[in-house]
């Protein structure tokens, strides 16, 4: 057990580390050379900057999300990441690995903060899951890998809260400690290649929405040409 | 504040999405959608179909998007809350994220590595003939309003996907008729326009409405035809011609009051691009010839009239396939009218329109926030009754006759029952007695909104208004004595 924990820490976790670094960051290059093209090849170039910056920035600061529509859901989501994005980075324990290996730290979360945020998430993860079985839109639209992410996102969450709070046997520990790790691997080899790539792509959103509707020039020519309808009629 | 509306009865139901059609047309084209389409090539579908999306791809850039959807949809369900069909109808299949997702999956199927690998192994989700019927019916449910684009925290624009699936369909041959048939007029047809208007019928027809305008303003008001080196070279949606003669007096009106040079030509007067709704290939061809008609004439500006698809597919596509930078500007009849306003030269009586007035924004003018405050602007100055409808400027909700719904009448039932229920309710909460709809697809369906959902409320253009609500320089009119010669000459 001892050498299995000992591998999901070291070896394991740089690789899934670097995978999730890697995949995210083909998902943005991918994105950012189809943007290129596509500005290259568009018959008219002005894009509008303003509002894609001012509809880019209403999904991250959360106001207008909360009361626009869906306050509820809105609201859960928010605490959700929230959570998901500082506890995982901010925690001392975690900050205090990467210390060990690659020699600084940064800003830690207290004590108290980081236990509260755990359970935030965890019961807003829960919260979202039971809204997506139960709400008939979202339960319709959902494929498979749309009600694994919020539990998947809770396992390293409950056993790292489990780990850290309660007292259990060091065997029982150990196990929900390879778990938490493992789970949290899992996790980040799963992000480029899901809907979780959204953590990256969403800046370029609205950026990408606009520019897809600058056309190329003179497609007409060549998709009849393609296609083998020259001189057809309309 | 926040519009709600509650989802159609069945019997709504049943009348709305009846099928217009006969068995044996819907047999023999396979395709039980409400709207008709002319005869195609039923054989083979699919992999035609899958030809034509290849063939856009290829010289497209639409992968960019669908590339980005495919990876970043969160299938969150938000964008549910915003689209008016699935408001009415409450049918899971008209939630926006599931009608992109017809789409998104063929192309994730057929056209990613990963998708054509995983298809190949399991034997799975190839598109089949009923995944066309889908798409077809599905395509043509929503109006392209692009509202709930806004809704979308990915960004997912549905009224693209949209766009894009009706441009595929139509390379099949599986376009409403009533567009085809149109734009074949248009590009292909003696009188090139989408109503089929003669030259002849144009000159009488504009010559009568300048007498009625003499009749009852006591200004010549001129529409002044194919003059070389006019300022603005003017297309309005050619529809107007027939059926909004108010809104073109009020904007001969404008003109007349300030003097700025106009024209109409007779070589090419239609501002109506169909293909901004179902095909890129034809709306290359119909701006071209607004591109032509401008250069032939010698102007500088190519000016749109009150119409928003005709508005925006100038706006946003003149520059792309006629030279970029070297297009001619392009300008709203609106902007231009509101410019002349804040200038001065443009008055209008605040006595004239006593009504409670509101404002329709059309998705092709607001959606993107090109033109929003100047007709409101323009609309306070002088109708002292004024009245805010909400959600309006870029939230604004459509009319239910967008992306050319409007103009298959076979589909008039699903149009004002379903596409128009939440602004029939929004229309009713306003409360307002005069509704301003700038744009002759919004005044058409709210028109026959109105009607059959039994609202007393008078949809008109803004021009209408501003026609009943000028007021001419002393220089410009004609005494008593005078007119009845002017009119005895004519
Ligand atoms: C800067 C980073 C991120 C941003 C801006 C962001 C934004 C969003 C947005 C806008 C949604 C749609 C639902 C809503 O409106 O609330 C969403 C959903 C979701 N996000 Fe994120 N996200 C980020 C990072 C992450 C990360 C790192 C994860 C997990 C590792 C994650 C997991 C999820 C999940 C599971 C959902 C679906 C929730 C549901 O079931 O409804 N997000 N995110
Ligand atoms: S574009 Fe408009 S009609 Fe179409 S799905 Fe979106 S909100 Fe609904
Ligand atoms: S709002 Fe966007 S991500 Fe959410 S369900 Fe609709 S299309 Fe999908």
């Amino acid at each position: 057990m001892d050498a299995l924990l000992d591998f999901a820490r070291g070896p394991f976790f740089r690789f899934s580390f670097a995978i999730m670094a890697l995949g995210l960051l083909r998902v943005i290059v991918l994105d950012l050379l189809g943007a290129y093209d596509a500005y290259r090849k568009a018959g008219e170039k002005d894009l509008p900057w303003g509002l894609i910056i001012s509809r880019s920035l209403q999904w991250f600061i959360p106001i207008n999300r909360v009361f626009k529509y869906r306050p509820i859901f809105s609201s859960i989501s928010i605490l959700f990441h929230v959570g998901l994005l500082l506890v995982p980075v901010f925690l001392f324990a975690h900050v205090h690995l990467w210390k060990q290996a690659i020699g600084f730290g940064w800003f830690t979360l207290s004590k108290e903060w980081a236990d509260w945020l755990t359970i935030l998430t965890i019961a807003s993860g829960i919260a979202l899951f039971i809204g997506r079985v139960f709400t008939r839109s979202s339960s319709f639209l959902s494929r498979f890998q749309d009600y694994l992410w919020p539990l998947l996102l809770l396992v390293p969450f409950i056993s790292g809260y489990v780990c850290a709070n309660l007292t259990i046997s060091p065997k029982l520990y150990q196990l929900l400690m390879l778990t938490h790790v493992l789970s949290a691997e899992l996790i980040f080899i799963l992000m480029p290649f899901t809907k979780i790539a959204h953590c990256v792509l969403m800046p370029l959103s609205q950026f990408v929405s606009n520019l897809a509707w600058k056309f190329p020039a003179d497609t007409d020519d060549a998709i009849c040409t393609t296609l083998n309808k020259k001189g057809a009629p309309v | 504040m926040r519009i709600k509306t509650n989802i159609i009865t069945p019997e709504e139901r049943k009348k709305a999405f009846a099928i217009p059609k006969k068995p044996e047309v819907i047999e023999r084209q396979r395709l039980p959608v409400r709207y008709h389409v002319e005869d195609y090539d039923v054989e083979d579908r699919p992999r035609r179909f899958l030809q034509a999306f290849a063939a856009i791809l290829k010289h497209s850039s639409y992968r960019l998007a669908l590339d980005h959807y495919i990876r970043s949809t969160a299938k969150c369900a938000r964008c549910a809350t915003s689209c008016q069909i699935y408001q009415a109808t409450g049918d899971p299949k008209d939630i926006p994220c599931y009608r992109s997702e017809l789409l998104l999956n063929v192309y994730r199927r057929h056209f990613t590595l990963g998708g054509m690998l995983k298809g190949r192994l399991l034997v799975t989700g190839h598109l089949t003939d009923e995944m066309i019927e889908e798409m077809a019916d599905s395509f043509w449910n929503c109006t392209a309003c692009r509202r709930c684009a806004l809704e979308c925290p990915t960004g997912i624009d549905h009224g693209l996907i949209t766009h894009l699936g009706r441009y595929i369909l139509s390379e099949i041959g599986i376009a409403p008729r009533a567009l085809v048939v149109s734009t074949r007029e248009q590009l292909e047809g003696a009188s090139g326009n989408t109503s089929a208007i003669p030259v002849p019928a144009l000159l009488d027809t504009l010559e009568f409405l300048s007498e009625d305008m003499l009749e009852d303003k006591r200004v010549e008001i001129k529409f002044p035809i194919d003059v070389e080196g006019a300022d603005y070279v003017f297309f309005p949606a050619v529809s107007d011609f027939l059926m909004e003669a108010e809104t073109l007096m009020g904007i001969a009106a404008v003109f007349t009051a300030t003097g700025d040079s106009w024209t109409i030509g007779t070589g090419y007067f239609d501002g109506i691009n169909y293909g901004l709704f179902y095909s890129d290939r034809m709306l290359e061809r119909i701006v071209k010839k607004v591109d032509a008609e401008t250069r032939r004439l010698n102007g500088k500006n190519v000016l749109i009239g009150e119409c928003g698809h005709a508005s925006r597919s100038a706006k946003c596509f003149l520059p792309t396939y006629c030279g970029y930078k070297d297009a001619f500007p392009v300008i709203n009849i609106i902007e231009y009218t509101h410019r002349v306003w804040k200038e001065g030269r443009l008055k209008l009586d605040p006595n004239v329109v006593t009504e409670k007035v509101a404002y329709h924004d059309p998705c092709n003018l607001a959606r993107q926030r090109w033109i929003i405050e100047q007709p409101r602007e323009l609309l306070k100055a002088f109708c002292p009754n004024y009245i805010e409808m909400t959600p309006n400027g870029d939230d604004n909700i459509c009319c239910g006759g967008g992306g050319g719904t409007v103009s298959i009448d076979e589909i008039r039932p699903y149009r004002t029952t379903v596409g128009g229920k939440l602004k029939a309710d929004q229309i009713r909460a306003c409360g307002c007695e005069v509704l301003v709809a700038p744009c002759a697809n919004c005044k058409k369906q709210l028109r026959e909104l109105v009607e059959d959902q039994g609202i007393d409320c008078e949809v008109v253009g803004l021009h209408d208004l501003i026609y009943k609500a000028i007021i001419f320089d002393d220089s410009l009119k004609i005494p008593v004595e005078k007119k009845h010669d002017t009119l005895k000459e004519v």
